[in-house]
Formats: structure tokens, C-alpha cells, sequence
């Protein structure tokens, strides 16, 4: 039990129970799993670039839908093998990703999220109308994973490579938000005008944050397409957009631990209401909107006042995002003013 | 030996002149205070000098190396620390985590080296946690090091400001109005601690204060700044009396000498 005393504990804990379910579970309990892990690193991704970084965009569904086609076409069109094909995949979303940081530099808040939006809108389009290349709305089959000469049956061998990355994929992230770049970020969401003064380079850093995000966002894409073995626009639109945004939001801003609760109980959610899926826009939507209202930094701040569950760098209100940031130092309050005044005479 | 030098500052929005050919010298070790009424350009001559705001004419120079039309985080990167009237310390970061940040430039692990935690990122990780609690330590805060920054009152929040800058060892320190809000007791501390940190740090520092107490007890020599027009400079005593100065804060029917008190 004292193994469950601290944050790290607990992730080793719960990689090693992930590390037996192909042994012990049913096919579909090993998809749930999988799917989940594919939503860990997703909203790990999202969290470092709207959590840390304060860049509240919008895009991630699509640089996730990039990954997945990148890696399912490379296979498909050019028949390259999936072991090139999904880094491949990842790169290339990467690089799309890190493009956007040229509207972040001028814009931010609500505004940077409307353009970004734009971006993900617009990505959706070339998906489907693109017939030639992207096969349109129909979408197209994609190869499911063959480990031919090992004994391991796809499901098995995507679960596992899955679980390999999002293992790598959730230290990288928990090791960089305790270095100076976790650090840079949170300068430069929490104030720009602080950071450039203490000589972070704001470019750097935000197109350092757009990278990370659309790189994790683009690997969970490149092992989405043989787990689900088809990929489809619709996978990567707007709901998926709200889905990842919640599962930050429920699990922590700012968190790479939220990250991980918030990706767990939403895929836990999505499946329990996998039957009623009409419900699952309104209910996701709600749980958004009450959590922004009542609990703005997550489940996680529960577990954060045990001891061994504390994070670097999480005092942080998330609501400050939806405003656009002061772009110079304000005048002092009346009351500093006041003082100001009498200062000299004391 | 010149520390900083501004030729000739200029700087219009729209249609009000903010700065108006605005030149001074400062040396090496001097403590420079600015003060002006309120709307002066005070805070507008800091922002440009430090790069935030884009000056229409003028050139500044610090150390000998030309310094105009250089962005923010280079211009800081050639030792140019700054602190700033309302806090802006990261919110979201503990203090310890506030003054280790100003430690960034001079850190070289970059983004692998971070993510594999390459035993030489950790060690400079660890080597600037210890100097971060040195900073603390200079500055009287130690004790507040794992509260967040926000948690504070603003003038221990601008003093941690002052720390941050300091770990990044400047050559020249602007600090806006250092001493807002504080107790009579905390100026005589703000005060000892500048004279410490040029004394002890070799910073030199120009800062921005209404508070006439550090301003004549702590500045070698004071500027003063109306409508965005250089209308004095001098030794403090001297400043104080100048009738431009009185006229300039107070209109023309006041004594110099309850100003001074």
C-alpha cells in the first residue's frame, strides 16, 4: 500500500496493471485499454501546450487525424512499412503543428482558439474533399499491425507498442515540465512581458510547446490507425476536439498526472455512454462547462494535498486562458496610487 | 567607466510624445532614481530601454554594445535585468520556481537533454536550485520559498522580482518603483538591500520611485521627467530644490522644503 503514497508510484502501479490486460482481459476490455492510452498521451500532449504553455488552441484533433493519415497513407499510397510509416506520421503532424505557432505570436485567449479552430475546420475539408489522396469522406482501410514472425496477434502487438510509447511518451513529458523548458513554458503563459525580460525567447517557446503537443497528438494518431484499422475523417472533428479539451480540463491543467486521470475517466465515460451516443456531446459539453465553473484546475488538485502526490509548477488558475493576456504593464490600482501619493510625506 | 548611455530618446504614440530626445549617462556602481509626475514616460523610458517598446528615434548602449532595436530576451541575455511596478512574478510557480526561472539564459539543457534527464541537466538543475535558495537568502525570503509567489504581499513579491533578476547576474538593473505600498520599516530594508546589491553585486541600478525617502537616501543621482522631457538632473538635494521640479509636481505654490522633509 505505501507504493500508492506518491504520484510516480502510482504511474509505475498503473503501467505495470496496463502490462498484463492482454493476458487477463476480454478483446474488447484490451480496445478500451488501448484507446485509453492513446487518450493519455493526447491529452498529455494537450496539457503541455494549453496547460503549461497557456496557448489555448484548438487544433489538436486535427494534428491527431494528421497523424493517423500520415502513417495510414504512407503505408497505403507509398507501402512503406508501418515501423517508417508512423513516425512518419507523428513528424509530419508535428511540423503542421509547429506552423501554428506563427498566429499564436500575435494572438492569444479566445482569439488564438477561434484560429486555431479555423485551422482544425479547415484540415477536416482537405480530409475530405482531397479524393485523390485522403480516399474522402469514406475514408480507407489501414493495415492493422503484423509482427509477422513473432507469435503476437495484432491487438496484442498494437497494445504493447502503444503501451511502450505512451510509457516513453508520459516520463519525456514528466521529466521536461521539471527542467528549465517546463519552466520556460509556464514564464510564457503566465506572463509574457516577465519571461522576455528573464531572456526566454517567447518563438522558441511557444514553437517548442506546438511541437511537443503535435508530435504526442500525431504518435497517438500513428498507433490509432492499425488499432482501429480504418482511419475516417470523422474521427478527428470537433468532438474529438471537446473530448481531449475535457479530459485536460477534468483531469488538471497544467498536470501531466491530470492529464493521465482526466484521459482515463473520460475514455471510462465515453464507453459507458458508448450506447447512448446522442448523449455523449451534451454530456461531454456539460462536464466541461461545470468543471471550468466549479473545479477549474481538475481532479487532481484532490490528490495534490497528499504528500508524494505534489507537482512542480501547479499553482496555476486555467480561467486566465479564456482572457487575452495584458500586452504591457498596467497602471497601478487606485489603491497603490493612493499610497504612491502619501508615500514621500510618511 | 559608462554603464548605459541614452542619445536623443524619442517616442511618439499617436499623437503624444511619451519621450522627447531623453539622454542621460549612467557609471558603473551608481544607483540612478527617475521621477516625474505621474504620465512622465518614466515606465515608457525602462520599456524601451529594455526592449519591450520600439523607440521612433534615439540610441541606447549598455556596457559599450549598442542596445536599440535588439528584442527583449537579447537584450537581457547582455545583462539587463528589470523588475516591474505591478508584480509579475509567474503566478503558477512557487517562489523558489519564480527565482530559479531568472536563471533560464544561462542554462544549457535544451529539450532531449531534459526529456532523458542527461545527468548533466540534472546536475544543472541542481546546481541552480542551490543558487536559487542563495538568492533567497540574500534577499531575506528563504522562508517563503515553496509558497506560490501570488501568496505574498506586493512588496515581498517585488523583493523575489529583485532576486530573480539578481541569479541572473546583471551588469544593470531597472527597477519600477521598488518600494509602492511598503511600510516605513520595509523602505529603510529596501533601501539597505539596494546598497547591498550594487555594493556587494557590483549591479549598477536605475530605478523608478515616488517614495522622496529612498529616493534621497539611496540614489547617487536623480532624473526627473516631465511630459516626456528631461527637465533635470543632479544630485538628489539639488533635484528637489530645482523650481522646474517643485513646479513640475506641485505647481508653482509650494515650499521645497516640506517636499524634501
Amino acid at each position: 500500500m505505501r507504493l500508492l503514497l506518491g504520484s510516480r508510484p502510482f504511474l509505475i502501479l498503473m503501467f505495470s496493471a496496463l502490462a498484463i490486460v492482454p493476458v487477463v482481459a476480454n478483446p474488447y476490455i484490451l480496445y478500451v485499454c488501448n484507446l485509453g492510452m492513446l487518450y493519455v498521451i493526447l491529452a498529455v500532449g494537450l496539457n503541455i501546450l494549453v496547460g503549461y504553455a497557456g496557448q489555448f488552441a484548438l487544433a489538436n484533433a486535427a494534428m491527431f487525424g494528421i497523424g493517423a493519415y500520415g502513417a495510414g497513407l504512407l503505408q497505403v499510397k507509398l507501402g512503406a512499412p508501418y515501423f517508417l510509416a508512423a513516425p512518419g506520421g507523428a513528424v509530419l503532424a508535428m511540423l503542421i503543428g509547429t506552423v501554428i505557432v506563427f498566429p499564436a505570436l500575435r494572438l492569444s485567449g479566445i482569439y488564438l482558439g477561434l484560429s486555431t479552430l479555423a485551422f482544425a475546420m479547415f484540415s477536416q475539408w482537405v480530409l475530405l474533399h482531397w479524393n485523390s489522396v485522403t480516399f474522402g469522406g469514406g475514408g480507407f482501410p489501414a493495415p492493422h499491425l503484423d509482427l509477422s514472425p513473432l507469435p503476437i496477434g495484432p491487438d496484442t502487438g498494437i497494445y504493447y507498442l502503444s503501451w511502450l510509447v505512451t510509457m516513453a511518451l508520459v516520463a519525456f513529458a514528466w521529466s521536461l515540465v521539471r527542467s528549465r523548458i517546463g519552466r520556460a513554458f509556464v514564464a510564457v503563459r503566465d506572463g509574457e512581458i516577465a519571461a522576455q525580460s528573464l531572456g526566454i525567447d517567447l518563438l522558441r517557446y511557444k514553437a517548442l510547446a506546438f511541437a511537443i503537443s503535435g508530435f504526442y497528438a500525431g504518435a497517438a494518431g500513428a498507433l490509432y490507425a492499425p488499432l482501429l484499422g480504418y482511419v475516417a475523417p470523422e474521427g478527428f472533428d470537433l468532438f474529438q476536439m471537446i473530448i481531449q479539451k475535457s479530459m485536460i480540463v477534468v483531469g488538471g491543467m497544467g498536470s501531466v498526472l491530470g492529464s493521465v486521470l482526466g484521459a482515463a475517466v473520460m475514455v471510462f465515460l465515453l464507453e459507458l455512454l458508448r450506447a447512448f451516443k446522442s448523449t455523449q456531446e451534451i454530456v461531454f459539453g456539460s462536464i466541461l462547462i461545470v468543471f471550468v465553473m466549479f473545479r477549474p484546475r481538475g481532479l487532481v488538485t484532490l490528490l495534490q494535498r497528499l504528500p508524494g502526490w505534489d507537482e512542480p509548477l501547479s499553482s496555476f488558475d486555467p480561467r486566465r486562458l479564456f482572457a487575452p493576456a495584458a500586452s504591457a504593464p498596467a497602471t497601478p490600482p487606485l489603491a497603490a496610487t493612493r499610497e504612491l501619493a502619501d508615500g514621500g510625506r510618511r | 567607466m559608462t554603464m548605459l548611455s541614452v542619445r536623443g530618446l524619442s517616442i511618439s504614440f499617436g499623437g503624444v510624445q511619451a519621450l522627447n530626445d531623453v539622454s542621460f549617462d549612467v557609471e558603473a556602481g551608481e544607483i540612478i532614481g527617475i521621477i516625474g509626475p505621474n504620465g512622465a514616460g518614466k515606465t515608457t523610458l525602462l520599456n524601451t530601454i529594455s526592449g519591450l517598446t520600439r523607440a521612433s528615434a534615439g540610441k541606447v548602449s549598455l556596457d559599450g554594445a549598442p542596445i536599440s532595436g535588439l528584442r527583449p530576451p537579447r537584450i537581457a541575455s547582455l545583462g539587463l535585468g528589470r523588475t516591474f511596478q505591478m508584480s509579475q512574478l509567474f503566478p503558477g510557480m512557487t517562489v523558489l520556481e519564480n527565482v530559479m526561472s531568472g536563471l533560464h539564459r544561462k542554462m544549457r539543457a535544451g529539450a532531449f537533454a531534459a526529456a532523458f534527464r542527461t545527468p548533466s541537466m540534472r546536475e544543472e538543475e541542481q546546481a541552480t536550485a542551490e543558487k536559487a535558495w542563495e538568492a533567497l537568502r540574500y534577499v531575506g525570503m528563504e522562508r517563503f520559498a515553496h509558497h506560490p509567489g501570488t501568496a505574498l504581499s506586493f512588496g515581498q513579491q517585488r523583493v523575489i522580482e529583485i532576486a530573480r533578476t539578481l541569479i541572473g547576474e546583471p551588469k544593470l538593473v531597472l527597477l519600477d518603483e521598488p518600494a509602492v505600498g511598503l511600510s516605513v520599516n520595509r523602505v529603510a530594508e529596501l533601501d539597505r538591500l539596494l546598497r547591498r546589491i550594487r555594493d556587494e553585486k557590483g549591479v549598477t541600478l536605475i530605478m523608478i520611485e515616488h517614495v522622496v525617502r529612498l529616493v534621497m537616501g539611496v540614489c547617487d543621482r536623480v532624473l526627473v521627467l516631465n511630459y516626456g522631457v528631461k527637465i533635470a538632473e543632479g544630485k538628489p538635494e539639488e533635484v528637489v530644490a530645482d523650481p522646474q521640479v517643485i513646479e513640475a509636481y506641485l505647481g508653482s505654490e509650494f515650499d521645497a522644503k516640506r517636499l524634501a522633509s
